[in-house]
């Protein structure tokens, strides 16, 4: 059985997605802690928040209110599940394309908000 | 024979990329006060900067990660913040300096003062960012940035005595002035030895898909381009030396710098002088907006290529747009171009240790590099320059501003 670093080779390592695209980095680790149980990695978080909470939580808990703003059901970190995680080491690669998840949300709002409305952009 | 065309193309680059402000600015100023004494300075920077570009390259092309990418995943978020930061403080003095080239260079043809020139300057750079691509800013820019070979033309024919210049490639102990010449070491060491440079170039193998068949050819472009580019600044150096020192001149003002090629070469010399200058900084300017740019980017795991469109990258270009944004001001408000430069040059150098010190650790990764990591003569060279322009900076800045010998 191969053992993993959590902090080695996943947290702050880059993520590619299925369509070779980079997606993030992972910002965070999630442990889920079991009754009578060892302790099992549940999710990589990725985003800006996650990010912001680990220098200050009034920093970040003011990026989730930004994030609030970039639509539904945001203003929490976005979290992976670990099984969609692979190639651990310096390539983490993520099992589904980010292209619609909350990963690429912040690009997708500078594409319409901004870069939309300087000529010859597209 | 692709890859001797790349590597040709390459070295131009590199060469083009190498003066700009910063070099022209401090080795005019280290001719004009010491002749050829301080020549060693533009040695060590030279070779500092050579074994660092040598380092990035083969990093990118072993470990297929740009040097920010990793710096976060070995060091973590928080580590990987202070030189995120400090360099991107500095870079902004620097790229600061680098419009003011452009502005001097357009107020020496037109005659209207610099800082009206801030806004249309950083403008074009934007535009070029935003519309062009890599190869038109690499190739085209850097092609024409060959022009500044005038400088050597200039040192030949001002007649230099080769004996004393060549003994000035060996370190000396000033007979006067200590605190200005050792702030004008560090000056032209940080005018070599920028770290946005070497992680700009790590970040073009990876957009030109280097792979570890390019050990060879990075290792040629690393040392002739460095190498070429590092004799210019001995030559604008030598020029100084000539032009300004027999007259006792000092160079204070930029208004002076263009006396370096009209001495030797007359009318032709002015026009030479701007034109080189405009190109060089544009470059540079170029070059380092994208630098930055690349750093935020690798850092946070967004995509990033000057190749891509705008509208697909949209967190790169917007980050290269506020770099720019965020330098432009300095020249606005008409701050002396040649004081801001003279000062991010020793800045760069007090700062080059956070930038150095972790690179050098992932140099000697074996999981990153394998095989190709590190020998022990780069480590030491590198790590005792750096170390070595950084306390000297540190102790030369503040007599430069406060005075004192």
């Amino acid at each position: 059985m191969r053992k993993i670093h959590l902090v080695r080779d996943l947290l702050d390592n880059q993520l590619r997605d299925a369509g070779g695209q980079n997606a993030g980095r992972v910002d965070g680790i999630v442990l889920e802690l079991r009754e009578g149980e060892p302790p099992r990695v549940g999710y990589a978080e990725v985003g800006p928040i996650t990010l912001a909470r680990r220098l200050n939580h009034r920093l970040g808990d003011w990026v989730a209110r930004l994030d609030r703003r970039l639509g539904e059901d945001r203003g929490a970190p976005f979290r992976v599940p670990i099984s969609r995680i692979s190639g651990f080491g310096t390539d983490l690669r993520l099992d589904l394309h980010a292209d619609g998840t909350p990963i690429f949300a912040v690009e997708r709002w500078l594409r319409t908000h901004v870069v939309r409305h300087i000529p010859g952009s597209e | 024979m692709k890859k001797l065309l790349q590597v040709g193309l390459g070295i131009v680059t590199s060469v083009g990329g190498f003066l700009e402000i910063g070099s022209i600015a401090t080795a005019a100023e280290a001719g004009a006060a010491f002749r050829y004494q301080l020549l060693w300075a533009v040695l060590l920077g030279t070779i500092c900067i050579l074994l660092l570009v040598e380092m990035s390259g083969r990093f990118a092309a072993v470990a297929q990660h740009t040097i920010p990418d990793a710096m976060r995943a070995r060091f973590g978020f928080h580590f990987f913040l202070v030189p995120l930061v400090l360099v991107l403080l500095v870079s902004l003095l620097v790229l600061a300096s680098e419009i003011g080239g452009i502005c001097i260079a357009l107020e020496l043809m037109t005659g209207i003062h610099f800082p009206w020139w801030a806004v249309p300057a950083a403008l074009a750079s934007w535009a070029l960012l935003w519309y062009g691509t890599f190869g038109l800013i690499e190739n085209g820019v850097s092609l024409l940035g060959l022009l500044a070979v005038v400088f050597v033309v200039a040192a030949v024919k001002l007649g230099p005595d080769y004996h004393s210049a060549a003994s000035a490639l060996v370190p000396t102990l000033p007979r006067s002035q200590p605190s200005r010449y050792w702030f004008l070491a560090v000056s032209i060491i940080g005018a070599s030895v920028s770290p946005s440079l070497f992680y700009f170039y790590g970040s073009g193998a990876i957009e030109e898909k280097w792979d570890a068949s390019y050990l060879g050819a990075n290792r040629a472009i690393a040392t002739l381009g460095m190498g070429f580019g590092g004799f210019l600044s001995m030559a604008v150096l030598v020029a100084a030396a000539l032009v300004f020192a027999p007259r006792s001149i000092q160079v204070e003002q930029y208004q002076q710098l263009p006396q370096l090629l009209t001495t030797p070469l007359g009318r032709w010399g002015f026009w030479l002088f701007a034109v080189t200058l405009l190109i060089t900084c544009l470059g540079a300017t170029l070059e380092i907006s994208l630098a930055l740019a690349y750093q935020v980017a690798q850092g946070f795991g967004w995509n990033w290529g000057e190749d891509h469109r705008p509208g697909g990258d949209a967190r790169f270009s917007l980050t290269f747009s506020l770099v720019l944004l965020a330098a432009m001001p300095l020249m606005l408000v008409g701050i002396d171009p040649l004081k801001l430069t003279m000062l991010s040059m020793a800045l760069t150098s007090a700062s080059l240790p956070v930038a150095i010190l972790p690179f050098l650790v992932l140099m000697n990764d074996r999981e990153y590099l394998g095989e190709h990591t590190n020998r022990h003569a780069g480590n030491i060279a590198v790590l005792l320059i750096s170390v070595l322009a950084s306390v000297l900076a540190i102790v030369s800045i503040p007599l430069e501003i406060f005075g004192g010998s």
